[in-house]
């Protein structure tokens, strides 16, 4: 997979921003540990795991990217070598023109990475404090450190647990400390790995809105590369997503378009109100033998909602359109689902499975 | 490297350190409380000896005053080449060294601030031995407190170095640290913490009796004593002085390049947050 084939700004119209971070053909293997002397001991060891293979991909600034695959795809493995937390075996990948291997402390004074892990911060010590300690360790002064801890505990609505233990902190609170701390520095990159995992929906909403407005804020253009499991939220909030499975980009769209390429499919539901429902029931048969429909009462009283599959662009909306006219119906509403990211994602990760029937078929 | 931010980020270890230090009031009651203890012991044990000392070693005929330097220093030593391995350790468990290694921290800053609450508080806990022992015993120092002092932070430098190698195998093999445990026994009872090193050769012989030669604390050791109890000046105590400054040479850039080696390496791995 190159650089070629994913160039940044693909699917949206970033094209005329410049290039941030930028992940140029990465591999990353971990090595046995004392292979050689294991070996002159003849001691048994498992081979080196391939955690990612030759990834490339460009992210612009302002532009918030998200990275979807299963456990074990390798998203956490890219995402630290990202933060220069894991150097990789080969490939480069450089932040603002920095090289995270060579100049790393470049890279990591330009990214604030927020985990999923909660043993990152100081138990006994208050929010407020650990916040204080990672923004002296970034170079703020005391005053610096104090406005930027405050503004920060504002934004993500800490304020009353500033002076909690992190350890009393609610798992969600714990969460929202950890993106605190990654903007800390006001870094013009964020590595965000779940960062709505353990918090309540309207808490997420809430983290989901401050994160587009800071890649949305013109002052700043944060870039945000994302990581989640909540295919729902990477599709809000994502311009471009890569999917990423066994170490490989798979692909790398904007999300209506992986959609689209992955399934020219939709699912179509029509409802309408007419007063001879078994009439249209007939006509719409003897429109289409082929083709399988459900025809049922709908949400509102006296309406009724027929589903039905096509091939995007085919003619089957305008005949079940013209058929449902001719026997009087009054069309109250028409949707349409095409194929969801966590279809795409399972194709791409069991490609060789039957797509799944059509649950609504009659 | 800017010094401000050094220094910055040095202090944001320490009140760190400080803070949680705080959390655990008790533990630094009781700590005070057993050094007080242990030297009423030693005074008690020094009673037996009244009288009986060897006129060879000069250093030794206030074995109280020898006692306590000896364990002053051990407990200064220990932090010198302990600290830093410990501090490594205890932030992979926590699964916080991940987190300090995201800032845009240096190695060499990483080194110097782990460790310097552990040196703050080993100044302070070595300073209760002479301080108790000055107040309740009777014990009393002499010479230039500046060049003891110049020894004392040499010293403790060049263990720091062989501080700076045990936190590289903590890094790469997170158990197992053999200079903790080399170094750790080996000073106690080669020295001259507790008996003059002098006394290896009449029993042990030469051979073992070298070992002593190899260890920095022995020099630092000397040094003090020569200073504290027997009052010599610069010019007599040139020779332990010159020895430690060899050690300083020696392994102060071999830690460095090790301890770089050993980041790297974990990062190689992946393994920097595991224990």
């Amino acid at each position: 997979m190159s650089a070629a084939n994913f160039p940044a700004g693909s699917a949206i119209t970033t094209q005329s921003r410049k290039a941030v971070l930028s992940v140029d053909h990465i591999s990353k293997t971990y090595p046995v540990p004392f292979l050689r002397l294991k070996k002159a001991l003849k001691r048994k060891f498992k081979p080196p795991v391939e955690a990612v293979h030759d990834v490339s991909f460009e992210v612009s600034e302002g532009e918030i990217f998200g990275l979807i695959g299963p456990n074990g795809a390798g998203k956490t493995t890219l995402t630290k070598v990202m933060a220069t937390l894991i150097q990789p075996t080969a490939g480069q990948v450089t932040v603002k023109g920095y090289d995270s291997v060579h100049d790393d402390v470049a890279v990591r004074r330009n990214v604030g990475l927020a985990g999923a892990e909660e043993r990152s911060f100081y138990w006994r010590l208050t929010a407020e404090q650990n916040l204080l300690f990672f923004a002296r360790l970034h170079g703020l002064s005391g005053d610096q450190a104090t406005r930027r801890i405050s503004d920060l505990l504002r934004m993500l609505q800490l304020e009353d647990s500033a002076r909690k233990r992190f350890a009393e902190l609610s798992t969600g609170n714990k969460q929202r400390l950890s993106v605190a701390r990654a903007m800390l520095a006001d870094p013009p990159v964020l590595l965000l790995d779940e960062p709505t995992r353990s918090l309540d929906p309207l808490a997420a909403a809430r983290m989901r809105s401050t994160i587009k407005s800071l890649s949305r804020d013109e002052s700043r253009r944060v870039t945000v590369f994302l990581t989640s499991h909540n295919l729902a939220e990477v599709e809000e909030l994502c311009d471009r997503v890569a999917i990423i499975s066994k170490g490989e980009i798979k692909a790398l769209d904007a999300p209506r378009n992986l959609r689209a390429t992955h399934s020219d499919n939709e699912k179509v539901s029509i409802t309408f109100v007419v007063d001879d429902a078994e009439k249209v029931e007939t006509a719409l048969r003897e429109a289409f033998v082929a083709h399988p429909f459900t025809l049922g009462r709908g949400d509102v009283s006296d309406s009724w909602t027929l589903s039905f599959s096509r091939k995007t662009n085919d003619q089957t909306l305008h005949t079940v359109l013209h058929v449902l006219h001719s026997t009087t119906c009054v069309v109250k509403g028409v949707e349409s689902e095409r194929a969801t990211l966590l279809e795409v994602l399972e194709h791409y990760e069991h490609p060789d499975a039957e797509p799944e029937e059509d649950a609504l078929s009659a | 490297m800017n010094p401000l931010l050094f220094f910055r980020r040095i202090w944001a270890f320490v009140v760190r350190d400080w803070r949680l230090e705080l959390s655990y009031r008790m533990q630094l009651f009781l700590r005070v409380l057993s050094i007080l203890i242990l030297v009423t012991t030693f005074f008690f044990v020094s009673k037996i000896f009244v009288g009986f000392a060897d006129p060879r070693f000069t250093q030794w005929r206030d074995p109280l005053a020898a006692w306590l330097t000896g364990m002053a220093m051990l407990n200064y030593f220990m932090t010198g080449f302990s600290s830093l391995a410990n501090a490594i350790r205890q932030e992979q468990v926590q699964g916080t060294l991940e987190s300090v290694l995201m800032t845009p921290i240096s190695v060499p800053t990483v080194i110097v601030a782990s460790s310097a609450w552990d040196f703050v508080q080993a100044t302070f806990f070595s300073s209760l031995y002479l301080v108790f022992g000055w107040l309740f015993f009777n014990v009393h120092y002499q010479g230039s407190y500046l060049l003891a002092l110049a020894f004392l932070l040499l010293t403790t430098v060049v263990l720091s170095c062989l501080g700076i190698l045990s936190a590289s195998f903590a890094m790469v093999f997170k158990r197992g640290d053999p200079f903790g445990v080399f170094l750790g026994t080996g000073s106690a009872l080669f020295s001259g913490v507790f008996f003059p090193t002098q006394l290896i050769r009449d029993y042990a012989g030469n051979k073992v009796a070298n070992i002593s030669l190899v260890l920095p604390p022995t020099y630092g050791l000397d040094g003090i004593r020569r200073v504290l109890i027997e009052g010599q000046g610069f010019a007599q105590v040139r020779q332990p002085l010159i020895s430690l400054f060899v050690f300083l040479a020696v392994l102060l850039p071999l830690s460095l390049w090790v301890f770089n080696r050993a980041v790297k390496r974990a990062k190689r791995e992946g393994s920097l947050i595991q224990y």
